[in-house]
């Protein structure tokens, strides 16, 4: 069974067109990383997949559902976790209420359960120890491990991570970067935009490179990398390789 | 005027001036506490977009209803509260029940400062960043447990000066409300002048009282405010923020 099967999608904002004829599908276990230059939907997409935003056309079946046909779209969000390159933490409430106020609300959990399950998934992030600390005090690497914890406190079956570390400085990029990895090995199903190309060719089990609206190449790291069938992603990763140097 | 004679007046007329205060204070703090409820409805509906995935129905009850939250806050800011004060009070009492002039004047304030309030509210939701709602959103959270658990607690804790303020302005603005006789602090020095016929002195004691009650109300909320920036230094606040927050309010509008 595939856990995202995504079929001729199309999105636009008013006259743009910025996903255009989509097809691509995620198994189980499956880590894929998502490049392509800004502008060409890779965000888009993904919040087409969270129902943060909906498409004009196609269909998108995550977890045996055809997203256009859910009645519960709440019960459907908690199983598909989503990590933003903003984080997101919420402001008013400390690390470890920042991965209660969910499973509580939600889940209804009770506050013990909740805490012992956030505090796993804190121990796991390497956060625990700043259980009490506020969003406000914590360095963006902090704030991301957090925000990989709270989704994790939801028993996601996937996850999906909006450029997780793009906001931040070089050199907390691999403190998340580790945790993410960590996840792969563990199977969790994965969606990773990412402009982190030596993480992507490591991690992935495939890559998906998005140009303009479209998917230009999918294939094994090794493939994409290595040999690009297209000039336009060789275009793009000798950019963005040559930056990386 | 002579100070002596203030005093005089002050001592001489203390029971009906404590009336007064009680009175007023009793006005001033129910009429902001159930505006504040009201403003927390009001600006709340008005601050929640509809989901992309709403239905077509929600869409325009929405619609609707912002037309109608609209219309309920630029009718009562745009009227003077005594004005709204005589006409809801003889518009109820001769059409529906004979109510109390002093259910009346609470009712009164309260809708009235609802309507500042949920201006306040609105701009306190909005000016917080909507990554967070979509965050709480995309943990199944619903919009109105993001909203009640997330967005809400840091919207008040930012716009808590305006609200504040809104305290301040219905202790000082209640005075219009003698004009349904009921016993504030204005109504009484009404009838404490015209039994002294020293009017100067008299309102002078008043104006004072009022400065007493504004500035001892002033330092509590200053102190409050402090009190909760100390507990928790999380909230960056931001100078756009804070004025588009005051602009909203009755005191900003004056000034
Ligand atoms: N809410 C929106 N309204 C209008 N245009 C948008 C919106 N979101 C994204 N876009 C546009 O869609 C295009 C693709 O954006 P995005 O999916 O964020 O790309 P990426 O994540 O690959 O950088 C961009 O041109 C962007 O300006
Ligand atoms: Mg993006």
């Amino acid at each position: 069974m595939s856990m995202i099967e995504i079929r001729n999608v199309r999105k636009g904002f008013g006259a743009l067109n910025v996903l255009d004829d989509i097809s691509f599908t995620v198994e189980k276990g499956e880590t894929v990383c998502l490049i392509g230059a800004s502008g060409s939907g890779k965000s888009t997409l993904l919040r087409c997949i969270n129902l943060l935003e909906e498409v004009d056309g196609g269909t998108i079946r995550v977890l045996d559902q055809d997203l256009s046909e859910l009645t519960d779209v709440n019960a459907y969000r908690r199983r598909v976790g989503m990590v933003f390159q903003q984080f997101n933490l919420f402001e008013n409430r400390n690390v470890l209420e920042n991965c209660t106020v969910a499973q509580r609300k939600v889940l209804k959990r009770d506050r013990k359960e909740a805490e012992e399950i956030a505090l796993i998934q804190l121990e796991k992030v390497g956060m625990a120890g700043f259980r009490n600390a506020y969003p406000s005090t914590l360095s963006g690497g902090q704030k991301q491990r957090v925000a990989i914890a709270r989704a994790l406190c939801m028993d996601p079956e996937i996850l999906l991570f909006d450029e997780p570390t793009s906001a931040l400085d070089p050199e907390m990029v691999g403190e998340v970067l580790n945790v993410i990895r960590e996840l792969s090995n563990e199977d969790m199903t994965m969606v990773i935009v990412t402009h982190e190309m030596n993480f992507a060719r490591d991690v992935a089990d495939r890559i998906v490179f998005m140009d303009r609206g479209i998917i230009l190449e999918e294939g094994s790291p090794k493939q994409i990398f290595d040999h690009p069938k297209n000039e336009r992603t060789a275009q793009f990763l000798s950019r963005v390789l040559d930056r990386d140097i | 005027m002579s100070f002596q004679k203030c005093l005089e007046i002050l001592v001489c007329y203390l029971p009906s001036f404590l009336l007064g205060i009680r009175t007023t204070l009793l006005v001033a703090f129910s009429g902001t506490l159930f505006g504040l409820l009201i403003g927390l409805i009001v600006g709340g509906i008005r601050a929640i977009r509809p989901d992309r995935t709403a239905s077509r129905g929600k869409r325009r009850m929405k619609k609707i209803l912002d037309i109608l939250l609209r219309i309920y806050i630029e009718v009562f800011r745009g009227t003077p509260m005594m004005v709204q004060a005589v006409f809801i009070y003889y518009l109820v009492y001769s059409n529906i029940v004979r109510w109390d002039k002093m259910t009346a004047a609470i009712f009164v304030i309260s809708i009235n400062t609802g309507a500042y309030m949920a201006e306040i509210v609105r701009s306190g939701i909005q000016a917080i960043d909507k990554g967070q709602n979509e965050a709480a959103r995309s943990l199944g959270m619903s919009s109105f447990q993001t909203m009640e658990s997330v967005i809400l607690p840091q919207a008040i804790r930012n716009a808590f000066p305006a609200i504040g303020n809104e305290l301040i302005v219905n202790i000082k603005d209640s005075s219009v409300l003698m004009i349904i006789s009921i016993t504030e602090l204005m109504f009484q020095s009404n009838s404490i002048a015209g039994t002294t016929y020293r009017f100067t002195e008299t309102y002078f004691v008043t104006a004072m009282i009022y400065l007493f009650l504004t500035g001892t109300s002033s330092i509590v909320l200053g102190w409050i405010e402090r009190k909760m920036n100390h507990t928790r230094t999380s909230i960056p606040q931001s100078d756009t923020t804070f004025s588009s927050i005051s602009l909203a309010s009755k005191g900003g509008e004056d000034s």
